[in-house]
């Protein structure tokens, strides 16, 4: 650039210099290239979103994606693009029907913890609630984070043809990081702190779940998702202020749309590939396993057990028998879950699990 | 307003659509189809975006109809109606998701059993609970 403006004449001539005389003639031959022209999508009563795109060529969603490059669905592939590799290119790998409504429903639901939750209505509480309280945030900090690293880590391994499932994801990395910051501000606003690191069991099995996105989608959002949001119903449930009540409640929402794509995204995968009823089976009783051995850390069991009851007296019987009654809800609604999508959890189911089945059983 | 009647469930619909505060900070869109089933009168309340824009009485079979439905004796409903309107909203032991986790049978049921849709109860639960924390500012009478 700098060779080519030092050896122009005109530069050191009073000529006047005409700016576009260098400038090549526009080539505009780029225009008229398409696969499909006179697109015109009107809006729906609740505006344009995501999904109402999906006419045409652009709404057609191969079963197999097979453009390496990053070439958004519908449009023309130039040609000689060095191939940036995808790993997930099978629809049946990641879609889910939803995922288009569930990205504009994360957006129009959004919530922002630093004013949308009333932090002033928090109050001093007993030292061993506050302790608990904040062990519990402390761990629930450390499950935002391994959704935030293991959702991005798949996210751009799935091919731009699925966009609608990369924008979800999107979403769920957002809400994650929300959640983190979350925990961690009622953590350290009411005169606690962070306390004592999980166990990190399942946060290793689903850092580690390397078969496939599928694989992943069920410890993170079936297995430990379910796990989170009936424990956060809980606390919403033991909420001590306004502020604890409006966290739970948004996050249970936020939780809720995560479950809906993982059971949706399931329910695909189980219908569209051979033998994946028996893989997300034989993925259960590998993953059970590890729940159990995480379950049998006390620290949160104990620390919950203090909010159920109020305080560390009532701890060991009321504390812990609404601590059963809360894995009894969550391994219900987990079989249950499996059960719809045809997953019937009866061989080496185990037997730590199986005995809160009739916790508080409805 | 009586309760449980057409007109109690939308003069609630026509308190929460005109409150803007409900559809922020966790609220917005919602868009489903709720039942209520109070001891044998049934309803269909319909959200759609930001509002709720009707709600109509109907028999138990047209339930089926609905994403999820609550279902409580007409004495359950009336505490949860009455510890609204004396708070100006739930407390703690009234609301949605208490009243589900504290009742043997669980508040939220559908008949299809589709959990797809049996989830939005979870999903759009803040802005179901705004629709009930409404009521407070409807004057309720009881009885059929």
């Amino acid at each position: 650039m700098t060779e080519k403006t030092a050896a122009k004449p005109a530069a050191s001539s009073d000529r006047p210099v005409d700016p576009m005389a260098d400038r090549p003639a526009p080539n505009l031959k780029w225009m008229g290239i398409t696969h499909q022209w006179g697109t015109r999508v009107k809006p729906g009563k609740h505006g344009l979103r995501l999904g109402d795109l999906n006419v045409g060529i652009y709404g057609e969603v191969p079963a197999v994606w097979n453009d390496q490059t990053r070439n958004p669905r519908g449009a023309v592939a130039r040609r000689g693009i060095p191939p940036v590799g995808y790993a997930i290119r099978d629809k049946a790998d990641l879609w889910a029907d939803s995922a288009a409504d569930m990205y504009e429903e994360a957006i129009q639901r959004r919530w922002a913890p630093a004013v949308d939750v009333p932090w002033a209505s928090i109050a001093p509480l007993p030292d061993a609630v506050e302790q608990a309280v904040c062990q519990v945030m402390t761990e629930l900090s450390q499950y935002a984070n391994v959704d935030v690293e293991a959702v991005t880590h798949w996210q751009h391994q799935m091919a731009y043809g699925y966009h609608e499932v990369k924008q979800y994801l999107a979403t769920v990395s957002f809400d994650a990081a929300r959640h983190m910051e979350v925990f961690r501000k009622r953590a350290l606003c009411n005169g606690g702190g962070l306390g004592l690191e999980g166990p990190g069991e399942v946060n290793r099995m689903i850092l580690e779940s390397r078969g496939g996105w599928t694989e992943t989608v069920l410890y993170l959002f079936l297995m430990r998702g379910l796990f989170t949001q009936t424990l956060l119903r809980y606390l919403e449930q033991h909420a001590h202020n306004h502020a604890e009540r409006a966290i739970y409640t948004n996050c249970i929402e936020d939780k809720a749309r995560h479950l809906t794509y993982g059971i949706d995204h399931l329910w695909y995968a189980i219908n569209h590939q051979n033998d994946q009823k028996l893989i997300v089976n034989q993925l259960c009783i590998i993953g059970e396993r590890i729940l159990v051995r995480e379950l049998k850390d006390p620290v949160l069991r104990e620390a919950l057990a203090i909010i159920f009851a109020g305080g560390i007296e009532h701890a060991s019987g009321k504390g812990i028998a609404t601590y059963e009654q809360m894995l009894g809800d969550f391994v219900r609604r987990y079989l249950d879950t499996l059960k719809w999508l045809g997953v019937e959890r009866t061989i080496l189911f185990p037997p730590e699990l199986a005995g809160y089945v009739g916790k508080g059983a409805r | 307003m009586r309760f449980p009647s057409e007109s109690w469930f939308n003069a609630v619909a026509e308190v929460f659509n005109g409150d803007e505060s409900f559809q922020g900070g966790g609220g917005g869109a919602c868009n489903t189809l709720m039942g209520a089933k109070v001891g044998d009168r049934n309803f269909l309340i319909t959200f759609e975006g930001v509002e709720c824009t009707g709600a109509r009485e109907v028999k138990a079979a047209e339930l089926e109809a609905a994403d999820f439905y609550l279902d409580m004796a007409p004495a359950d409903w009336r505490a949860m109606i009455q510890n609204i309107a004396s708070n100006g909203h739930a407390d703690l032991e009234y609301t949605l998701n208490t009243l589900d986790l504290d009742r043997e049978q669980g508040l939220a049921h559908s008949v299809h059993g589709d959990q797809y849709r049996e989830d939005l109860f979870f999903r759009y639960n803040q802005t179901l609970q705004y629709y009930f924390d409404a009521s407070a500012r409807v004057a309720t009478e009881f009885g059929q």
